[in-house]
């Protein structure tokens, strides 16, 4: 499968890269490790004439001090011990991630920005000639939930709900310089779900942010897919925890792979601070993460299914931050 | 086609030059440019692992991979994982436990599996089963592949 | 021969396959490997409509475009082709109507990819779209506007088989018991990892050489010829390395006969390389099926009658329909003796990709729908489930009451082993709640005993040796070695008989022109056929040899035998004569020796309609014990183990039978656990290895191989398949093992974690609890 010809910018700085955006405004893409946005292309879906290759940039390169790159590659953060330490949640997250060879070249900004799924979207030029094109891409209607203005495809990035619950924010560079917001706030839950993200047009995430105490934090991720490796999460449940099991200083939990953006639960996580860890109260969290996630059917697991699994994998990952982990309920019903 | 510049890489060792547009995937250039055909295509999407090379001893995708990313690097195929006669000792593993069917696979698991042994020379089996976690094998059942670089990797 | 021959040096052990160095080192060529000097691009445009009339189709535009070199529509090439010469009726490209989606329609050859792409989307097509046919229930009756005009009396139904043998509904009214299940099959795909491609290159003297990736050049070599309408010796057809087929590179496709077709218009090379969603929409997979089974039995177990009914989803085209509209009923008459048996299958056409042959094609679905119920008799009976099996096996030499002819079965030592091996009366119903163990066994032909295409009368395999003054042995076959490691066998067979060292066999790639017709790698059929053949050359190679020994000894042939790269004096080996000193003399007279080997399978099987359909000249036989763990707040699990006895006579090459029986475990795995090929109403959802879910290492159980096997009276050196039957058994060990494990029966495959849960809260619904849980 060849990819249609396009132009190669292989800016060597970040205001380069942001030049070269502003001035190919709306034709061109960012690339980053190409493995998401290589098979989008390959499947002919929202091709630009332009990509600028975010390799070269230095400012978006290295680790450390609670700061990754946006371009560090997955497999650089796993090989690291002291990050594999200082954050669990995190490195179980990433070794979650498609596979070893993928995770080779994908890089953490990419992952954070992976564009959402479908089962209507990902597929050839015959295929969506087939159906009707969609809203997402050169079409006016939704095959999911039928309608004209919203698409639901689903935010399938393992990452996102991992960093999200440390806290993390992000570093965003365009036109107008530099600014940091949470990271939460760069997805955009009011949206369309066409555009993923709150990024502006010709903006580059140029890393995310860990504050300190996140550090050595308990911190679970558990993901729901069909094998162990390869496929995209059905579900992925983020937990952490600061302070101790017996005094929650604040907890966090977040969910991706259900929705068209990844998000927290406060609502739900703010009640239980200053309590213990104990099974009731991770069956009602669980039990409020099951409520509140709205999946549609789009991607391999039925929707109904992925609902009811949030809650079980919600109360697996916050088991994982008892101490010792609390046991799951008895595998008997 | 976009015009097609210079590309100057080390291929098994060997500096190379050679023109290429910006949007050849380094699978291509390997493959019908080169004609280094050891390197499979077996879904040009990042799902099978047939195509996988080392760039800079990293196991990568070379169907997701531009050609223009290598620029200065180094890539190891198959081929340059092949001693000039006779087999590597992955490879004479290989043989020996049967792990080769189809071998459309093959090139690709030697590959990742060769990586992984540079870095863990004794993996566990744990470590095999992780490690190869991104090629795809429809004859064998993987069993003798894990075996084979079980027994590589055996003290 | 009197004198006693010397031990087996290589067949029974283990034989690493003799093309393991060209794989490792990826030196093996495979045919998108080849190239040849001004090779255009080949690209096929598919329809986007499942059901379509064709109203035109204009291709001027494309024509003008500068690097096309041809545009090819279905009018140029409209004679109808098919694996089976009884039901043609696919053409290169479509003719008339296009009847799903993924149908190709128009072809380009052009300089680059993107030329031809470009090409591709400048024809217009314009069309009257039809109702879509897409539920095989429905096309059984009489509709309106059918896919093929050949349906029965205006349905949809392709093929239809009746067979009665006994007196089943008395048979139901004695019996003690009886148990029905209904299962629904989706279908699956052969997802080999070399995607399907073909080179094809016209010469100026008039020649065509075709390159593809098939399992069976002799029916390609036919089809090629009679589409193209050009004499089957002008054309020659060659077989590179294959990677992987499975039944999917058996059938004739058709971007192959469109790929010669673009080499024989522009007289140059056209290569045709097919992306992963092409592979889905060409293959021909396993046919998506309903079928009911209901069993009868006497209060002992002992099983009185079969009755089948399926309903075969057949997609656009026949392919081998007509072949697996019989197995879905006939290979229900192993391994258990069934005195009565009752068969109605109907294969329907449905506007969607076509189905066809894949590994333990006809027998898997049926199988495991047989299984459940055996498993639920045995259960109604309290009789252990390996107890109703050894007390219903087929003996030795015995007949079916439908006229299979069994010669050798281990049926009973294959059950012996797996009860043991798996510790089974320690774990059945004893394990606790979430865990448990299954019994799931199988049958399969030994290679068809009718060959599918077969004018004129032929042998169904012949091997060609040539041994020349350089002491190697060239070894012409037209099998099609596809991965199982056939041509390490037969070259091991080859220097077994010779007593050569195994390097000094080669075999040569098939080639038409060279190679003698055999009918490629299905029905499992290689192991027995070509190595009877093969077995019987070498036995003729061998006879001149120890003639020219003679001369040079001395003794008489009756007291010389071949020793280890000699020919030897039986009773003094130490009088022996070098292999290429007895060549070299055998050689004065004739030049380079060489002897041919030919099989053809005995007659057999009765004479009703369709009694040929399931006769083979042995069978292999299975019992698998699976053992499951069930996480029963996720529905998900995880096959732990296999024991896997397995009756394939002599395992001659133990290496690849392990190999057979390791892979098809892995593929019984996946169409168990989640391969489904899946539609949203005609559109194949997840034509991608992404989303088409192959199971990777981690969810591979610990396989433990039992070979039990005694000597196959007919087989060469006593061997039997060990290619497809493996797989079989897998299934419904699975299943049994699930129902074992939660008190659950699955009858929908695949089943994935979202039944299970359902299955789960269905019984605790209805109050019944199963083993403390
Ligand atoms: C077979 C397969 C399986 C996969 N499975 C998973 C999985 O299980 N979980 C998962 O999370 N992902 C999965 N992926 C998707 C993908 O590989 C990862 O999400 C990866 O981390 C993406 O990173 P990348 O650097 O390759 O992104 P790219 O493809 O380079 O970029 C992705 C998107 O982000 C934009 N972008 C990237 N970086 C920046 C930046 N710094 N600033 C602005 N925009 C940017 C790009 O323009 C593009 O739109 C899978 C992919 C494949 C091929
Ligand atoms: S959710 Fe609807 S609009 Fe969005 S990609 Fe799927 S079909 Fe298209
Ligand atoms: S060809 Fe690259 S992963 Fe399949
Ligand atoms: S050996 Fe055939 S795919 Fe692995």
């Amino acid at each position: 499968m060849h990819l249609d010809p396009f132009t190669l910018h292989r800016p060597t700085s970040l205001q380069e890269a942001i030049d070269r955006a502003g001035a190919l405004a709306g034709r061109c893409d960012f690339l980053a490790g190409g493995t998401d946005l290589l098979p989008n292309y390959k499947m002919h879906l929202n091709l630009r004439p332009h990509l600028i290759d975010l390799g070269g940039v230095p400012e978006l390169s290295g680790f450390g001090e609670g700061r990754i790159g946006a371009m560090v590659r997955l497999a650089d953060l796993e090989a690291d011990p002291r990050f594999a330490r200082d954050y669990p949640g995190v490195v179980e997250a990433i070794r979650s991630v498609a596979t070893p060879l993928v995770r080779a070249g994908a890089s953490v900004g990419g992952n954070l920005l992976v564009e959402t799924r479908c089962f209507f979207f990902n597929q050839s030029r015959l295929w969506r000639e087939s159906l009707g094109y969609c809203l997402k891409a050169e079409g006016d209607r939704c095959h999911v939930v039928p309608q004209k203005e919203r698409c639901y495809a689903t935010f399938s990035g393992d990452l996102a709900p991992a960093l999200l619950v440390l806290g993390a924010t992000a570093e965003i560079a365009g036109p107008g310089g530099i600014r940091r917001v949470p990271l939460a706030e760069l997805y955009d839950a009011q949206g369309d779900g066409i555009h993923r993200t709150r990024l502006q047009p010709g903006e580059i995430l140029v890393a995310v942010h860990l504050p300190p105490a996140a550090r050595g934090a308990r911190a679970s991720y558990r993901k729901l897919r069909i094998r162990p490796s390869f496929d995209f999460p059905e579900v992925g449940i983020a937990a952490a925890l600061f302070g101790t099991p017996d005094r929650i200083e604040r907890l966090a939990l977040a969910a991706g792979g259900l929705e068209s953006y990844p998000r927290l639960f406060p609502e739900l996580t703010e009640a239980v601070a200053g309590g213990a860890l104990e099974p009731a109260v991770l069956d009602r969290l669980a039990a409020g993460v099951q409520r509140s996630v709205r999946p549609v059917h789009n991607t391999s697991l039925e929707a109904a299914y992925r609902k009811r699994m949030a809650g079980v994998f919600a109360r697996r990952a916050l088991a994982a931050l008892a101490d010792p982990p609390a046991p799951a309920p008895g595998a008997a019903p | 086609m976009a015009e097609r510049r210079e590309l100057s890489f080390r291929l098994n060792g060997h500096p190379r030059t050679v023109p290429c547009a910006d949007e050849r995937l380094l699978l291509d250039l390997l493959r019908e440019d080169l004609e280094m055909t050891g390197t499979k295509r077996g879904c040009d999407l990042g799902t099978c692992g047939c195509c996988a090379v080392l760039i800079d001893g990293r196991p990568s995708l070379s169907c997701l991979t531009l050609a223009r990313r290598i620029e200065g690097r180094e890539i190891t195929t198959i081929e340059g994982l092949t001693p000039p006669s006779g087999l590597s000792p992955l490879q004479k593993a290989f043989v020996a436990a049967g792990a080769t069917q189809c071998g459309f696979c093959t090139p690709g698991f030697i590959v990742a599996a060769s990586a992984l042994l540079a870095a863990t020379p004794h993996p566990t089996r744990e470590q095999v089963v992780a490690a190869l976690g991104g090629n795809l094998c429809r004859c064998t059942g993987y069993t003798k592949i894990i075996e084979a670089v079980q027994a590589a990797g055996s003290p | 021969m009197a004198v006693p021959e010397p031990p087996r040096r290589l067949l029974g052990g283990r034989i690493p396959y003799i093309d393991g160095p060209l794989k490792v080192t990826g030196r093996a060529e495979y045919t998108d490997d080849l190239r040849r000097p001004g090779q255009l691009v080949g690209r096929i445009l598919r329809s986007p409509y499942a059901h379509a009339r064709i109203l035109s189709i204009d291709t001027a535009a494309a024509e003008r475009m500068p690097g096309v070199h041809a545009v090819l529509v279905g009018s140029d090439y409209p004679i109808p082709f098919g694996v089976l010469p009884i039901t043609h009726d696919e053409t290169a490209l479509a003719v008339g109507k296009t009847r799903y989606i993924g149908d190709m329609v128009a072809a380009v050859a052009a300089d680059s990819e993107g030329t031809a792409e470009e090409a591709l989307r400048a024809i217009r097509v314009e069309v009257e779209r039809l109702p879509e046919h897409l539920d095989p229930d429905a096309g059984t009756r009489p509709v309106a506007e059918p896919i093929h005009a050949r349906g029965l009396n205006g349905t949809n139904v392709q093929k239809e088989v009746l067979q009665h043998f006994g007196d089943v509904d008395r048979a139901f009214r004695e019996a003690a018991v009886s148990v029905a299940v209904h299962g629904n099959y989706a279908g699956v795909t052969h997802a080999f990892t070399e995607p399907l491609v073909t080179l094809a290159e016209a010469t100026p003297d008039g020649r065509l050489t075709v390159w593809s990736a098939t399992q069976v050049p002799h029916y390609l070599h036919r089809s090629l010829s009679e589409v193209l309408g050009v004499p089957m010796h002008r054309i020659r057809v060659i077989k590179p390395e294959v990677g992987g087929g499975f039944g999917g590179k058996s059938d004739p496709l058709p971007h192959e006969i469109v790929c010669a077709a673009l080499a024989l218009r522009t007289g140059r090379a056209v290569k045709i390389l097919c992306d992963r969603e092409d592979v889905f929409l060409t293959n021909h997979g396993r046919h998506p099926t309903r079928n009911e089974v209901r069993i009868a039995a006497a209060a002992d177990g002992t099983l009185l009658a079969y009755d089948i009914d399926a309903v075969i989803d057949g997609g656009a085209w026949s392919s081998f329909g007509v072949v697996t509209t019989y197995y879905n009923g006939v290979l229900s008459m192993g391994p258990y003796r069934v005195p009565n048996f009752r068969y109605r299958g109907r294969r329907v056409y449905t506007n969607k990709p076509p189905s066809g042959a894949m590994r333990a094609h006809g027998g898997t679905n049926l199988r495991y729908s047989i299984e459940v119920a055996l498993d639920e008799l045995a259960e109604r009976l309290r009789i252990d489930p390996f107890d109703l099996r050894s007390h219903n096996a087929l003996p030795p030499n015995s007949t079916t009451v439908n006229g299979f002819r069994i010669t050798s079965t281990s049926f009973r030592a294959c059950l012996a082993a797996a009860r043991e091996r798996s510790g089974w009366d320690a774990k059945f119903r004893k394990l606790p709640f979430g865990r448990g163990v299954g019994l799931g066994c199988g049958f399969y032909i030994s290679g068809s005993n009718s060959p599918i295409h077969f004018t004129p009368k032929m042998p169904q395999c012949t091997v060609h040796l040539k041994a020349d003054m350089d002491g190697g042995i060239a070894v012409h076959s037209m099998q099609a070695d596809i991965g199982q490691g056939s041509n390490t066998l037969l070259a091991a067979i080859v220097a077994e008989v010779l007593g050569v060292d195994l390097e000094r066999v080669h075999v040569v790639r098939v080639d038409s022109d060279i190679s003698p017709v055999d009918i490629g790698s299905y029905s499992s059929r290689v192991t027995f056929m070509m190595g009877n053949a093969a077995r019987r050359a070498a036995e003729a190679l061998r006879a001149l040899l120890l003639r020219a020994a003679r001369d040079l000894t001395g003794y008489p042939v009756e007291q010389l035998r071949m020793g280890h790269e000699c020919v030897e004096v039986a009773h003094r080996p130490e009088i022996r004569v070098g292999f290429l000193e007895v060549l070299h003399k055998a050689m004065e007279r004739t030049g380079a020796l060489q002897t041919s080997g030919a099989y053809t399978s005995p007659p057999m099987g009765g004479t009703h309609k369709g009694a040929r359909a399931g006769t083979a000249p042995a069978y292999s036989f299975a019992a698998y014990v699976a053992e499951v763990e069930v996480d029963a707040e996720t529905g998900q699990y995880r096959a732990e183990k296999i024991w896997a006895a397995f009756d394939c006579g002599r395992a001659l090459n133990r290496l690849a039978v392990e190999g057979q029986i390791e892979g098809s475990i892995h593929m019984g795995l996946g169409q168990f656990v989640g391969e489904a090929m899946t539609y949203r109403g005609p559109r194949l959802l997840n034509p991608s290895l992404l989303e088409y879910k192959i199971p990777m290492p981690g969810q591979m159980p610990e396989v433990e191989v039992l070979l039990v096997g005694d000597d196959d009276p007919e087989g060469p050196f006593g061997a039997k398949e060990a290619g497809e039957g493996p797989l079989i058994a897998t299934l419904p060990a699975l299943g049994n093992a699930l129902y074992d494990a939660i008190g659950v029966r699955f009858l929908d495959l695949p089943v994935t974690p979202e039944k299970v849960l359902r299955g789960l809260d269905r019984r605790r619904a209805e109050g019944r609890s199963w083993k403390g849980g």
